[in-house]
């Protein structure tokens, strides 16, 4: 494990999803974080952890521009946007998915806006369906599927928008760990598969055991109002699991940035 | 200013929330008989159709005749208003509630069957809460509506009946309807417009708390909505604070239901027998409340059947035909205005719900305009537009009148249900939807109106049956104006104009024979469309299973 520093150039070199100084502050005047910078490189997995109420969730809205920030802005390939955009995708907690509709309706409905012909609407669909390991289940409502299936519709939903950056807020902590654990194992390569448009991904989660197995680097957001306290570079070879050696110590390094409270 | 209209319109307001109460507590009651026992349902249903669809004013005589000869006194015309107010805000409610129960997600029903919840936890802890938001948006209507028909409720005449009780031959209770009868009699317009003013002030503030209520009520007790978003310290607060109150609420819940649970099987508090009994007991309690309603519909069927003579139900029989022209006119007509309705709710409905500022500044004023009595100003527009309508519109314009006076008596029930529904979408999909800029015609065809469907239907419902009293009065409203139309108001191809001009010439057997054909359309009605759309909602369109279920 290494501390990265936060302005290292990583990958390919290219910052993909960059936040400069981002401050977020509810009405009543309370800060929730404030100047936080972070990016994303080329081929990425960064991970933002912290202790509740530190502001993740909203964070990685912020991100999306689905919140707008009190202050700071947010760039994309470089170029600075306002506004939410298909180009970066976020995948629920809460594992949203619309019962009406059939998994390859859920699918097809981020492509509605692209004036494609329906055929190829749902080629498209089945394409990432088939990725998450859902074909065949196609014409299945949510209802009908488990909730890690659930959650891949969601996921393939996301991909199906071709973005560049998927956006994972706690995507595993509604499912069973068995199935946690499958989907994790797949994630890596899945958001990476060269089949897709995506370049880098941001991950929220309270399970270190999680971000040690699939990010490239930790955020850590600690303090009121939170800020970046620490910001790690995880170089363990992959596919990683806990009987990997090091995998445990990088976990508890991991627990004790986020138990140290930040110096005031 | 009379000091006596401040007193009056507070009676009337008391009036009218006391009602709501009492319809509300029923409502749950009958509720849960109903999604707990099909046949109730079957019955249930349709006869709050039947009797949402049937207009107050077609109620006045027997109920005050009734009320008026049963309870000796000022008492039995205390009743007797309290009866038709109820008539005004009850079938809304009920419905609404209703609704709410069918729509309780399936996951959450089988909690409270796993642990076992009696009856009272049950409707405490999941029935009565998840009905919450419905309420709220119903009493909005429901509030509408009682003022809407108050000048009818409070003061009436009933012939022999009521002059045996009310010296004067007509019948009257203290409150804001009564007195502006009485000025208007007395010529007293600078009174009658204090009323009118009273009136207003009193529904923008009622209005203003409801609102108030109803946005908590959502928050609170909807899903993790936008509503929640917006209330108390700010936008994001709640809406980010709500995964960790609910967390801790379903810990806290769970622990509790748990340490029950246990408790039951350690067989110290809970006792299967206990449970059933009380089961039991709700559901004779709901067959008794039933029995008595059909025992009094029987009874009156019955008495009216006898007392027509062959000759008269062979006449009646030999115009069925074209009475069924006529229901079907007038079911057209509630077609056109149901369909404004719910167009203006859907656009204006939408825009408000999405767009709070606007909201704040006009759900009041739309508010405000539904629960003004369309009736006390509506002669004034008549007088104004008659001379040109008649003109440009020949052959239509007395269909202009009907459809105006009947979307005033109901499109605020589709608007407020369809608005609430859409506050009550999950931030989860609203989301969704701005992440991947899916288009306005998309999202209102695959997500909103999907996910606002039960509310829609609740509220197209009661649109629908309330439709029938607006354009009751528009059918037939012979002294609408005489300076300008001898006439007055009146179509010639309608089943309500059939039933208000027999009543006005004193032939009540056809108003009758017609109200029972009318009766069993409106009961087809309510198994086809209301149970069957419904059911269709329950199983697929629950939009709190598209994130709760994991």
């Amino acid at each position: 494990m290494q501390r990265a520093s936060p302005s290292a150039q990583v990958g390919g070199g290219t910052r993909i999803l960059e936040g400069q100084d981002l401050s977020f502050k509810y009405p009543d005047g309370r800060t929730i974080f404030k100047d936080v910078s972070l990016f994303t490189g080329r081929d990425e997995l960064v991970a933002i952890v912290g202790p509740t109420g530190t502001g993740k969730s909203t964070l990685l809205r912020v991100l999306a521009q689905l919140v707008p920030p009190t202050s700071g802005k947010v760039f994309l390939n470089g170029v600075q946007f306002t506004k939410p955009s298909s180009k970066i995708s976020l995948v629920h907690q809460s594992i949203a998915t619309f019962p009406w509709m059939t998994a390859l309706e859920n699918v097809k409905l981020v492509l509605m806006g692209s004036g494609m012909p329906d055929g190829e609407m749902t080629a498209a669909g089945m394409r990432v369906l088939g990725m998450v390991g859902l074909r065949g289940f196609e014409s299945h409502y949510p209802k009908e599927m488990s909730g890690g299936m659930r959650q891949r519709v969601a996921i393939a939903r996301a991909l199906a928008a071709e973005p560049l950056v998927l956006l994972l807020d706690e995507p595993f902590v509604h499912l069973d760990e068995l199935t946690a654990n499958d989907i994790r194992k797949e994630i890596y390569e899945l958001v990476f598969n060269p089949e897709t448009s995506l370049k880098s991904a941001v991950l929220v989660s309270h399970n270190l055991h999680e971000v040690v197995q699939l990010a490239d680097r930790v955020y850590v957001l600690n303090g009121s109002p939170a800020t970046i306290t620490d910001c790690v570079r995880i170089d363990l070879p992959r596919p990683r699991t806990e009987r990997n050696p090091g995998f445990l110590d990088v976990v508890d390094a991991l627990y004790g940035k986020l138990e140290k409270q930040p110096e005031r | 200013m009379d000091p006596a209209i401040i007193l009056a319109t507070l009676a009337t307001l008391a009036r009218i929330f006391v009602l709501i109460g009492v319809s509300i507590v029923t409502g749950w009651l009958l509720a849960y008989a109903a999604i707990t026992n099909r046949r109730f349902e079957d019955v249930y249903v349709p006869l709050v159709n039947i009797f949402e669809s049937i207009p107050v004013i077609g109620f006045l005589p027997l109920v005050l005749v009734t009320f008026v000869l049963a309870i000796p006194g000022q008492l039995g015309v205390e009743f007797a208003v309290d009866f038709l107010v109820f008539d005004a805000v009850a079938w809304n409610v009920w419905i609404g509630v209703y609704q709410a129960f069918k729509t309780v997600p399936e996951h959450l029903l089988e909690v409270s069957d796993n642990y076992r919840f009696s009856f009272t936890r049950k409707m405490r802890t999941l029935f009565i809460p998840h009905s919450i938001p419905r309420i709220t948006s119903n009493i909005f209507s429901s509030f509408a509506d009682a003022f809407f028909y108050i000048s009818v409720s409070e003061v009436f005449t009933a012939g022999v009946a009521t002059a045996k009780v009310c010296p004067s031959g007509t019948c009257s209770t203290f409150g804001i309807g009564t007195l502006i009868t009485k000025y208007t009699e007395a010529g007293d317009y600078t009174d009658v417009y204090y009323c009118l003013v009273s009136i207003a002030v009193a529904v923008t503030v009622v209005t203003l708390l409801l609102s108030s209520m109803s946005r908590r009520a959502v928050a609170k007790y909807g899903v993790d909505t936008p509503g929640a978003v917006r209330r108390n310290a700010g936008r994001w607060r709640g809406r980010l604070a709500t995964p960790w109150r609910a967390f801790r609420a379903q810990t806290g819940v769970v622990g509790g239901y748990y340490s029950k649970a246990f408790q039951a099987r350690m067989g110290s508090t809970f006792d299967t027998e206990v449970h059933k009994t009380r089961a039991a007991a709700t559901r004779y309690a709901a067959l008794a409340v039933l029995a008595v309603v059909l025992g009094f519909l029987v009874y009156s069927a019955v008495e009216v059947v006898i007392s027509v003579p062959t000759s008269t139900w062979r006449t009646f029989l030999t115009e069925t035909p074209q009475l069924l022209e006529f229901v079907g006119a007038d079911y057209l007509r509630v077609s056109v205005i149901a369909l404004a309705a719910l167009g203006l709710a859907v656009f204006v409905g939408y825009y408000l719900a999405a767009h709070q500022r606007a909201g704040n500044t006009l759900l009041p004023a739309i508010q405000i305009f539904a629960a003004f009595p369309a009736p006390t100003y509506f002669p004034l527009v008549f007088i104004a537009t008659l001379p040109f309508l008649e003109h440009a519109l020949p052959f239509l314009y007395t269909e202009v009148y009907v459809f105006i006076l009947g979307f005033l008596s109901c499109f605020y029930y589709v608007f407020f249900d369809f608005w609430i529904g859409v506050q009550a979408v999950p931030s989860e999909f609203n989301e969704v939807v701005r992440n991947y800029e899916i288009p306005f015609w998309t999202k209102m065809r695959r997500v909103v109106f999907p996910a606002s469907l039960p509310y829609v239907i609740t509220g197209l419902s009661s649109t629908i049956n309330s439709a029938w009293a607006g354009i009751a009065i528009g059918e037939f409203w012979p002294g609408i104006a005489p300076s300008v139309s001898g006439s007055g108001l009146q179509v010639k191809n309608g089943m309500m104009y059939y039933i208000s001009s027999n009543m006005a010439a004193g032939r009540i057997a056809p108003a009758a024979y017609v109200s029972l054909l009318f009766a069993a359309v409106v009961a087809i009605y309510g198994i086809v469309f209301t149970r069957n759309l419904m059911d269709l909602a329950r199983k697929k369109y629950v939009v709190e299973e598209g994130i709760f279920a994991a």
